[in-house]
C-alpha cells in the first residue's frame, strides 16, 4: 500500500545536501552549491532535523556512489547535478487519499521497531481513521489545507464557508503589506475561494457531494498547488507581520527565512510554518490544530507526543466547542488523522449505510476512547458498560490519554485488535461462556467499580503485559474458550450486559450481541473483508451528561 | 467515492499557458528597460529573452540572449534558463547553465519571467563568488578586473552572430 517512511519523506531533493556539496568540491571545485540551511528553530520536536537530514543523506549516498568512483568530467558532473536537482522521490498514491482505518497503520508497523510498534498499536483506539497525503514535499502544507476545508465542512454550514471567504480576503492586507503583488497572489487565492464556493454550493444542494468535491479538488495538482501556495503566502505574510513572535526562533532575518522556508515552491513545512498557519488561518475560526509526532522519541511511554494549537475566545478563555484538525507526523512526512467523532457529521451519514441503532453500538468503542453520547433518549445504557469510557476524559481534552489515568491494572487495549480469535458461530457458544463471569447489571450506579480481583481472574496470566512490553499478537490464540475476545478499551468484566439485553429494541441485523459486534464477522469490524465503518448519529442516539461519572470507572 | 485526479488532467498545462499569457501581457504593458522576453512556440512553454549588461559592470553595453523553458508544473517549479550567448561569468558555465538560488531552491511560485530576468541582470554585476561554476572567473573578478573584462569581451558574441 504505502512504503513508509522513506518514500514519503520527500520533497527535499531540491536541495543538494551538504554531503553532496562536499563531495563535489573535493573533485571539482568549480561546481558548487549553496549549503542547505540545516539548523532549525529550537522548539522543534526531538528527531525533527535529524530525520530530515536522513532524507538528504539518502540522496547524497546515491550521488556519492557514482561520484567519487571516477573523476567526473564537467558534463558528467552537470549531469549528476541535474539528476540531483530533478530527483523526484517515488511518490505514489493520490495527493490526498481516502479516509481509512488506522488499524492499517498498526498493521504497517507490526514488524517495525518496538517504539513504533507500541505507538501505532495504541493508535486505532484513539484515532479511528487516517488519510494519506502524498509525500512530494508539500504534504504538511497539503495536510493542513485539506483538513482546514474539511473541518469547515464538518459544521455543514454554508454561512460559515461564506464567512471564511470574507475573512481570508480581509487577510490580503497582510499579503500586500508583505510585498506580494496582488495580481500574483490572486491567482492562488482564487482557487481557494472557488473551492469554498463549490463546497458551499454542494452543501446547499444537499447532495452529500461536498466531501467528494473537496477530495477531487485536492487531487487536482493545479488546484491543490494553488491552494497550498496561497496558504504558504498567508503563513509568510503572518510571520512577516509578527516578526517579534518569530524572529527569536529563526536563524535568518524574517524575510530571508520566509523566502527560503515558506515561500519557496519546494519546501516542506517546518514547525514555524505550522505555527504561522495555526495562528493565521486555523485558530481565528476556532479550530484547534493537533500534531501527533510518531517518532522514536520516548516522551510519555507508549504515547505519541502531541502538540496542540488551541484556539481561544477573544477574552482569552478556551473555547468550549472546538473542531480539531489532526495531523500525524512521521519523520519527514505528514498525514491526516481523525477521531471517530471527527468524521461523524450529518453529511457523512448520507454516504454510508447506518446500521440499525441497537442499544449498544459497542464496536465504536473499539476505535476510540472518545465516544461522546450526544442525546438523552437512552440515558444510562452506555454507562452500564464498564470500560467503554476507560479514560473518563472528555472531548475537551482529547490530547490527554487514558494511559495517564491512575488505573493500576494493565490495559488490555494495547493488545492489537488483530489478535482476535475467530468465533466460529457468533452467537450461541459465546453466550454460554459469557455466563461464567457476567452478572447482568440493571442499575447503573453499581456498575462503575471493577474490583481488581475480578479483573485479574478474568485475564489469563499470560495476557498481562509487563510494562512496557510491546503487544504480543499471538497470545490470544492460547486463550481458553471462556475468554471473550475484545479489542480496544474493553476488558472483561463481571458487570456485563446479558447478550439478550435490550432485545426489546428493534433489530434488523440477525446478530446484535456485543460478542458479535466485537467479532470480525461484523462488517463494522476492521478485520471484516467487507469492512464498513459504522456511523453514529449524534442527534438520535445515546445520552449526554454521563461523562462526569465515568471518571469513577477506572478507580 | 471515485477519485478523479484526471478530471482536469489538461488543467496543468492550460493553467501554465494562462499564467504565462498573463506574464507576457504584463511584460508588454509594463516593459522594463534592459530586459525583454517573448514566447517562441504557440503553447508558450518556450521563451526567448534578452538582458542588457548593466552599466558600470564588465558587461555594460553587451546584450545576452537566453532561453527559458517552462514545465507543466510552472509556476511551482522554476523555469529552466540558459544563456544562449556565450558569457564569461563566475556563476555560468561554458554551456550557459546558470547557478542561481532563485532558479533552484529559492524558487517561489510568486516569481515570474521578469523577476527571473531582473535577478539574472543583477547577477551579472554581483556574482556569487563563493559558489562559482567558473572558478577562474570568480578568482579574476577579485584579482584582475582588466583581464576579467578582456575575457568577457573575448567570449561574447552579438546576438546576430548566433545561429539560433
Amino acid at each position: 500500500m504505502m512504503s513508509r517512511p522513506s518514500v514519503l519523506a520527500a520533497g527535499f531533493h531540491a536541495y543538494p545536501p551538504p554531503a553532496f556539496e562536499h563531495v563535489v568540491h573535493h573533485h571539482h571545485p568549480g561546481v558548487s552549491y549553496r549549503p542547505l540551511p540545516t539548523s532549525r528553530p529550537p522548539e522543534l520536536p526531538a528527531g525533527y532535523s535529524q530525520q530530515h537530514t536522513g532524507h538528504h543523506a539518502r540522496t547524497a549516498t546515491q550521488v556519492r556512489m557514482s561520484g567519487p568512483a571516477y573523476m567526473a568530467s564537467d558534463e558528467e558532473l552537470a549531469q549528476l547535478q541535474k539528476l540531483s536537482q530533478d530527483y523526484q522521490p517515488e511518490t505514489t498514491g493520490p495527493l490526498v487519499g481516502e479516509r481509512q482505518s488506522t488499524s492499517a497503520l498498526a498493521h504497517e508497523y507490526r514488524d517495525a521497531d518496538p517504539a513504533y510498534r507500541v505507538k501505532t498499536a495504541s493508535l486505532p483506539d484513539k484515532y479511528a481513521f487516517f488519510r494519506t497525503c502524498r509525500g512530494d514535499g508539500h504534504c504538511g502544507w497539503r495536510a493542513i489545507a485539506f483538513t482546514y476545508f474539511e473541518a469547515l465542512l464538518r459544521a455543514a454550514d454554508v454561512t460559515r464557508l461564506e464567512d471564511e471567504h470574507v475573512r481570508l480576503r480581509s487577510m490580503h492586507n497582510l499579503l500586500n503589506h508583505a510585498g506580494f503583488a496582488e495580481d500574483v497572489y490572486n491567482d492562488f487565492a482564487d482557487e481557494a475561494f472557488e473551492l469554498l464556493q463549490r463546497l458551499a454550493d454542494s452543501l446547499r444542494a444537499l447532495d452529500g457531494s461536498a466531501d467528494a468535491v473537496l477530495l477531487d479538488a485536492f487531487n487536482d495538482p493545479s488546484v491543490a498547488m494553488s491552494i497550498i501556495t496561497y496558504f504558504k503566502l498567508l503563513a509568510s505574510a503572518w510571520i512577516q507581520s509578527h516578526p517579534n513572535d518569530y524572529a527569536p526562533f529563526l536563524d535568518y532575518d524574517v524575510k530571508t527565512y520566509c523566502s527560503l522556508n515558506i515561500e519557496a515552491a519546494q519546501c516542506e513545512i517546518d514547525h514555524v510554518g505550522i505555527n504561522a498557519l495555526a495562528e493565521a488561518v486555523v485558530k481565528p475560526i476556532g479550530f484547534a490544530l493537533e500534531v501527533l509526532y510518531l517518532d522514536r522519541s520516548q516522551g510519555q511511554g507508549d504515547e505519541i507526543d502531541t502538540h496542540r494549537f488551541e484556539p481561544t475566545a477573544p477574552n482569552g478563555q478556551p473555547l468550549q466547542s472546538i473542531t480539531t484538525m489532526r495531523l500525524l507526523y512521521r519523520p519527514g512526512h505528514y498525514d491526516i488523522l481523525y477521531k471517530v467523532e471527527d468524521v461523524a457529521s450529518p453529511m457523512l451519514q448520507q454516504q454510508q449505510p447506518v446500521p440499525t441503532q441497537a442499544p449498544l453500538q459497542v464496536n465504536l468503542a473499539g476505535y476510540t476512547d472518545e465516544f461522546v453520547p450526544m442525546s438523552s433518549n437512552m440515558p444510562d445504557i452506555m454507562t452500564m458498560i464498564p470500560g467503554l469510557y476507560p479514560s473518563g476524559i472528555g472531548q475537551r481534552w482529547p490530547s490527554l490519554s487514558y494511559d495517564c489515568d491512575p488505573n493500576p491494572v494493565p490495559q488490555p487495549q494495547i493488545t492489537p485488535v488483530s489478535a482476535y480469535a475467530p468465533t466460529p458461530t457468533p452467537a450461541a457458544p459465546v453466550a454460554s461462556s459469557h455466563q461464567e463471569y457476567i452478572t447482568p447489571v440493571r442499575a447503573s450506579h453499581i456498575s462503575y467499580h471493577n474490583p481488581p480481583s475480578n479483573h485479574i481472574q478474568l485475564q489469563p496470566p499470560v495476557n498481562i503485559p509487563m510494562h512496557p512490553a510491546p503487544p504480543q499478537p499471538s497470545l490470544s490464540i492460547d486463550r481458553g474458550p471462556a475468554i471473550v475476545e475484545r479489542g480496544g478499551p474493553f476488558r472483561p468484566s463481571m458487570y456485563e450486559l446479558e447478550p439478550g439485553f435490550g432485545s426489546g429494541q428493534p433489530h434488523s441485523l440477525p446478530f446484535q450481541t456485543s460478542i458479535f459486534r466485537n467479532s470480525h464477522y461484523n462488517t463494522a469490524h476492521f478485520l471484516n473483508p467487507d469492512f464498513q465503518p459504522e456511523e453514529w448519529s449524534p442527534d438520535s442516539e445515546y445520552a449526554t451528561g454521563n461523562r462526569g461519572r465515568h471518571k469513577s470507572t477506572s478507580q | 467515492m471515485a477519485l478523479s485526479a484526471g478530471t482536469r488532467s489538461n488543467g496543468g498545462s492550460a493553467n501554465v499557458a494562462q499564467r504565462l499569457q498573463k506574464e507576457l501581457m504584463d511584460i508588454m504593458t509594463h516593459p522594463t528597460p534592459g530586459i525583454s522576453a517573448f514566447p517562441v512556440d504557440e503553447n508558450m512553454t518556450s521563451w526567448a529573452a534578452t538582458i542588457d549588461g548593466p552599466a558600470d559592470t564588465p558587461y555594460a553595453g553587451l546584450t545576452f540572449k537566453l532561453s527559458m523553458e517552462f514545465a507543466t508544473t510552472y509556476p511551482y517549479t522554476a523555469p529552466t534558463v540558459l544563456f544562449k550567448t556565450p558569457i564569461y561569468h563566475p556563476n555560468v558555465d561554458f554551456s550557459g547553465r546558470i547557478c542561481l538560488d532563485i532558479l533552484k531552491e529559492k524558487w517561489a511560485a510568486t516569481m515570474s519571467v521578469s523577476s527571473v530576468l531582473l535577478s539574472l541582470q543583477s547577477l551579472l554585476g554581483e556574482p556569487n563568488n563563493s559558489s562559482p561554476l567558473n572558478g577562474q572567473a570568480a578568482e579574476l573578478w577579485d584579482k584582475d578586473m582588466v583581464e576579467y573584462k578582456r575575457l568577457v569581451i573575448a567570449r561574447h558574441k552579438n546576438p546576430e552572430e548566433l545561429e539560433t
